[in-house]
């Protein structure tokens, strides 16, 4: 049986390339990050705010606790400005202080199902109104990975969507770099079995 | 396809899919690859789950409510010392405020937050919550056929259990509108009933029933997130009806339920 093993059709990480080194510095170099002051948090929170509104959204899927993840993001960035290590990603700090707010603030509380908030079909698919088929595309994708259960879905986020290194992802989620590999391996597994049985290979 | 006799694990393909290996440890897996098959399947089946992700996500950005994050950031105090992280926190909630009364920021993030500062009062706040959940529904949220008598029975049974209630799909029937669902929420860990209706013209609509012992309250009226809320409570639970019809007929709805729930 031939196996073409090497592609990856559609395929959409960044860097294919392997590589098991820390995501480089994109932007700053690192001498001039040394000593970062509120209004460096200030302007990156503001570069930020879409991503980190969409990271909310897609843990949550409610668009009001989503504003209020990246509210309490903010203030929580610029309480404690001197926490941040300098040379270091900060759009991923920000990340993983909205996952801790996420985890063991908001979650346990408010309206919620049993097995977590609404639908994920309810809050996270793209105006289904006006779908063009862009939009049936993405808002499959979107199924597929609404579908997993939490833990996966945000490594998943965090890995494919935002191309953060399983490092990194490992980091802003607090848990090892194993329990990283299991849940992307897990996922994948779980959306390979979904795209087969539906045919669309 | 099971993975427990593979040579290689599910993990290590997916590290090998997303290029998280060493060198090393790519010659090793490639080297498995091209003499046994079995694994190499897997690998083509794995990479099945390689979607557009980024492209699909993307237009999540564009839904953020950019406008109001920006405001959001743009009232932080300045001067916020780490050290007074409290005070800072009261700071900020108290700009929020100030921009709420200059009309310039009115998103509902900023009410909800508004309401649990000043309004600690439980009897509002919990519909404050409930209308922010429906806001969400859709008629796609309710699609599908509706459910016989005996499974409303069912569903009602279950509500009933938790919430010392005795509702029967007679008592919670909407002249002209559909019930779709009866469902169990909670709100902050206590059991919410949600009764949910699709109205062929103005969509989805939901009663909603909490334990309260605030006593007896005759209907009122209020406007939440573009919807009309009538709300009342008797001895034992609290009620609101929400949704976009039109509050003079929201209000014949609501004391017929009204009347039937408290016979």
């Amino acid at each position: 049986m031939p196996v073409a093993y090497t592609t990856f059709p559609a395929y959409s990480r960044a860097k294919p390339k392997p590589s098991a080194k820390p995501a480089a510095l994109e932007e700053k170099p690192v001498a001039e990050a040394l000593i970062i002051s509120e209004a460096d948090i200030r302007s990156g929170l503001a570069d930020n705010l879409v991503r980190l509104w969409r990271y909310g959204l897609v843990l949550s899927h409610r668009r009001d606790i989503a504003d209020d993840l990246v509210q309490q993001t903010c203030l929580r960035a610029l309480e404690r400005v001197e926490q941040f290590e300098a040379g270091t990603r900060l759009d991923r700090w920000l990340f993983s202080i909205l996952h801790s707010i996420w985890l063991n603030e908001i979650r346990s509380r408010r309206v919620r199902l049993g097995q977590g908030f609404v639908d994920a079909d309810e809050a996270l698919v793209i105006d289904g109104a006006h779908a063009t088929e862009t939009h049936v595309m993405a808002n499959q994708v979107l199924r597929l990975v609404n579908a997993l259960p939490d833990a996966q879905r945000a490594a998943v986020f965090l890995a494919y969507v935002e191309g953060l290194s399983y490092k990194e992802v490992a980091s802003v989620l607090d848990i090892p770099i194993g329990t990283v590999m299991s849940r992307l391996a897990a996922a994948r597994a779980k959306i390979a079995a979904n795209v087969s049985g539906e045919g669309a290979t | 396809m099971n993975d427990k006799h593979l040579i290689l694990s599910d993990e290590e393909l997916t590290a090998y899919i997303d290029g998280e290996l060493s060198d090393a440890e790519v010659s090793r897996i490639e080297a498995i690859l091209h003499s046994n098959e079995r694994v190499a399947a897997r690998l083509e089946f794995l990479s099945r789950s390689g979607l557009p992700f980024r492209q699909a996500f993307e237009p999540l950005l564009a839904a953020a409510p950019k406008t109001e994050l920006d405001a959001m950031l743009g009232v932080a105090p300045r001067d916020a010392k780490p050290a007074a992280a409290r005070a800072g926190r009261r700071g900020f909630l108290g700009a929020i405020a100030a921009c709420l009364v200059a009309g310039v920021v009115g998103d509902r993030a900023f009410i909800g937050i508004r309401n649990r500062m000043h309004a600690p009062d439980e009897s509002s706040e919990w519909r404050t919550v409930v209308a922010e959940y429906i806001a969400l529904y859709t008629v796609d949220t309710l699609a599908g056929p509706s459910p016989s008598d005996d499974a409303k029975a069912a569903q009602l049974a279950r509500l009933d259990d938790k919430l010392g209630l005795s509702l029967s799909p007679q008592t919670v029937s909407l002249p002209g509108i559909e019930f779709k669902r009866a469902q169990l929420l909670q709100y902050d860990d206590k059991p919410l009933a949600q009764i949910a209706y699709l109205d062929p013209e103005t969509g989805p609509l939901a009663l909603c029933i909490v334990r309260s012992d605030v006593g007896t309250k005759e209907p009122d009226v209020e406007g939440r997130h573009g919807m009309n809320v009538v709300y009342w409570s008797n001895p034992t639970h609290a009620f609101m009806l929400i949704g976009r019809i039109p509050i003079d007929r929201m209000q014949e709805l609501a004391e017929d339920v009204r009347k039937r729930t408290s016979a």
